[in-house]
């Protein structure tokens, strides 16, 4: 299940409402000439047609305990942002058990500090406690299953990665730092992504970052990325495209050694 | 001692899966190194019965997986690494583990070809790639190669207009397979050219690409132009080099099958999908293939256990 993700050259990315199941990558130029759509506070518009939200609705309908959205953004919200909160409401709002938080990046420093955050637009998972999943700018597109993939995983309790997995994570002792760095319209990197948020839910030294690049050139040209899934961990651990479980573990195990 | 192994989860592995779980096969299914398959690269599916709307690639494999769940299917991350019979079974072993198997039912699918020029591994992921929905924002205002002659090109080509300042189509034949009615969206785009018959010959560049060497194999002239990345969709090749002295293949590593069944040259080993199919490669065929090589590997059970 995923939101639409419209790329253009004007616009970094454009959520809008989806038929269910489908990327639509069609339109682009025709939008990025009309006015761009209002996204202040009174008039923002929604981000899921009404069948994604029945979808995304029955999906919730089994979780377990109460998860919060921790949203990052800030007074005169940049528009991505506003769109990030709009979202995270709207997923919330579906869902007794789920419910946001919604901090200033500029002015809330005590949350700011406590969950890390150094850029927006930021949500972190959290759960009975802080597993340390992050997702740095909007979750549209495939990243919207990840984002849905992050609310069960908590919810439950379980990361669902392998006993073998477990286990092997019970062996760290560094903190690790797991960045992967996706595109909406990229179908191969929720997969990275998820196991690396189910890393971070096994781990309480791992903490691991969605980051949608288009929405953070600086790391893109930090990080030279012209690829993606790209996954950095710890700064010393580097690779690109979607490893299987296990594969991915032996990275995670190799940065913190 | 497992039943019923089952290598890959793409459409063909998924339906296998689905069908040994039902007959109570308790399968035990090997992820693969992409699980889901070429399938999940699929915007939209729009010739899958059923789905009269059209269906993303993606979703389509998490409701085969859910089905499989369902009826009990089992299901391991792991890439089968080598196969040896002993006895009657076949142990077969992963990077982790070692499984012991009654019936092997391969189904690994194909995976995207490399251009295979000297440089591409230090570029892959760095100006080269294999997915232009992924990666095609990172190339605004860029002019990159598309290489390929088939639809799963033409698309990229197209799609990469959005971005790129110019995309010129390399094809190493005359003849495009691609659908002609993506062709002709492709000749009449102001951002497409055309470079035919051309082949990639080497990429040029240091820390970033900087362009490529294209040779004409009719001429064997060659020719250098400027790019800034290089988008490959030159087909896929079968992923059968686990099983090579296993079973028999074609000279491309296509699994080779008896006519109208799924048996392979092993008994007890079936093959199904893009791994023994070099014609069709369409989900709706790798998913009756998977069904019939379920269907099979249950026959061979029942005829050595009387």
């Amino acid at each position: 299940m995923k939101i639409k993700g419209l790329y253009c050259h004007h616009v970094h990315l454009l959520l809008v409402p989806a038929t269910l199941g489908i990327l639509s990558l069609s339109g682009c130029e025709k939008k990025a000439n009309d006015e761009p759509p209002s996204r202040n506070k009174e008039k923002a518009m929604s981000m899921m047609k009404n069948s994604i939200k029945q979808e995304v609705k029955k999906d919730l309908s089994q979780l377990s305990d109460p998860v919060k959205l921790i949203v990052f953004t800030q007074d005169m919200e940049c528009e991505l942002c506003a769109d990030n909160r709009t979202l995270m409401e709207e997923v919330a709002a579906l869902s007794e058990k789920v419910s946001t938080e919604i901090y200033d990046f500029a002015t809330d420093k005590d949350p700011v500090q406590r969950y890390g955050i150094g850029k927006i637009p930021a949500v972190g998972i959290q759960g009975k406690k802080d597993y340390g999943i992050r997702f740095y700018g909007v979750p549209g597109g495939y990243e919207f299953s990840s984002l849905l993939h992050a609310i069960k995983i908590v919810s439950k309790n379980e990361s669902g990665l392998s006993s073998a997995a477990k286990e092997e994570l019970k062996g760290l002792t560094k903190p690790v730092h797991i960045q992967v760095f996706v595109t909406p319209t990229c179908p191969y990197c929720p997969a990275a992504v998820q196991i690396a948020h189910k890393a971070a839910m096994e781990s309480e030294l791992i903490t691991a970052d969605m980051i949608e690049i288009q929405e953070f050139p600086q790391l893109a040209v930090k990080y030279n990325v012209m690829g993606v899934p790209q996954t950095v961990i710890n700064e010393s651990v580097r690779f690109t495209g979607a490893l299987p479980e296990n594969k991915f573990l032996q990275k995670i195990l190799e940065a913190a050694k | 001692m497992e039943q019923v192994v089952i290598a890959g989860t793409g459409p063909a592995g998924l339906t296998a899966a689905i069908y040994a779980a039902r007959a109570r096969l308790d399968p035990q299914v090997i992820e693969g190194i992409t699980p889901g398959g070429q399938l999940i690269v699929s915007h939209e599916v729009e010739n899958m019965p059923g789905f009269p709307e059209g269906i993303s690639g993606l979703d389509l494999i998490k409701l085969f997986k859910r089905q499989a769940k369902r009826f009990g299917a089992r299901f391991q991350s792991g890439i089968i690494r080598t196969v040896s019979k002993r006895d009657t079974a076949y142990v077969l072993t992963t990077d982790e583990t070692t499984l012991e198997t009654r019936t092997l039912i391969i189904a690994t699918g194909a995976q995207a070809r490399r251009l295979d020029v000297p440089s591409e591994p230090k570029f892959y992921g760095q100006g080269v790639s294999g997915c232009a929905t992924c990666d095609g924002p990172f190339f605004r205002d860029r002019d990159v190669l598309v290489v390929g002659g088939g639809n799963t090109a033409i698309g990229d080509a197209l799609f990469l207009t959005r971005f790129a300042r110019t995309v010129t189509i390399v094809h190493r034949r005359d003849y495009l397979r691609a659908a002609p009615i993506e062709i002709e969206k492709a000749r009449r785009h102001p951002k497409i050219r055309w470079m035919i018959p051309w082949i990639v010959a080497e990429i040029a560049g240091d820390k970033s690409i900087t362009g490529a060497v294209l040779k004409n194999p009719d001429t064997g002239e060659t020719r250098k132009v400027d790019c800034g990345g290089i988008f490959v969709a030159i087909g896929h090749d079968p992923q059968t080099e686990a099983f090579r002295d296993l079973v028999v293949c074609d000279e491309h590593g296509f699994i080779q099958v008896e006519s109208g069944s799924t048996q392979t040259s092993a008994p007890g080993v079936f093959a199904c999908g893009d791994v023994c199919d070099p014609v069709y490669k369409q989900a709706v065929v790798a998913a009756g293939l998977g069904c019939m090589a379920a269907l099979d590997a249950q026959r061979y059970l029942e005829q050595q256990d009387t």
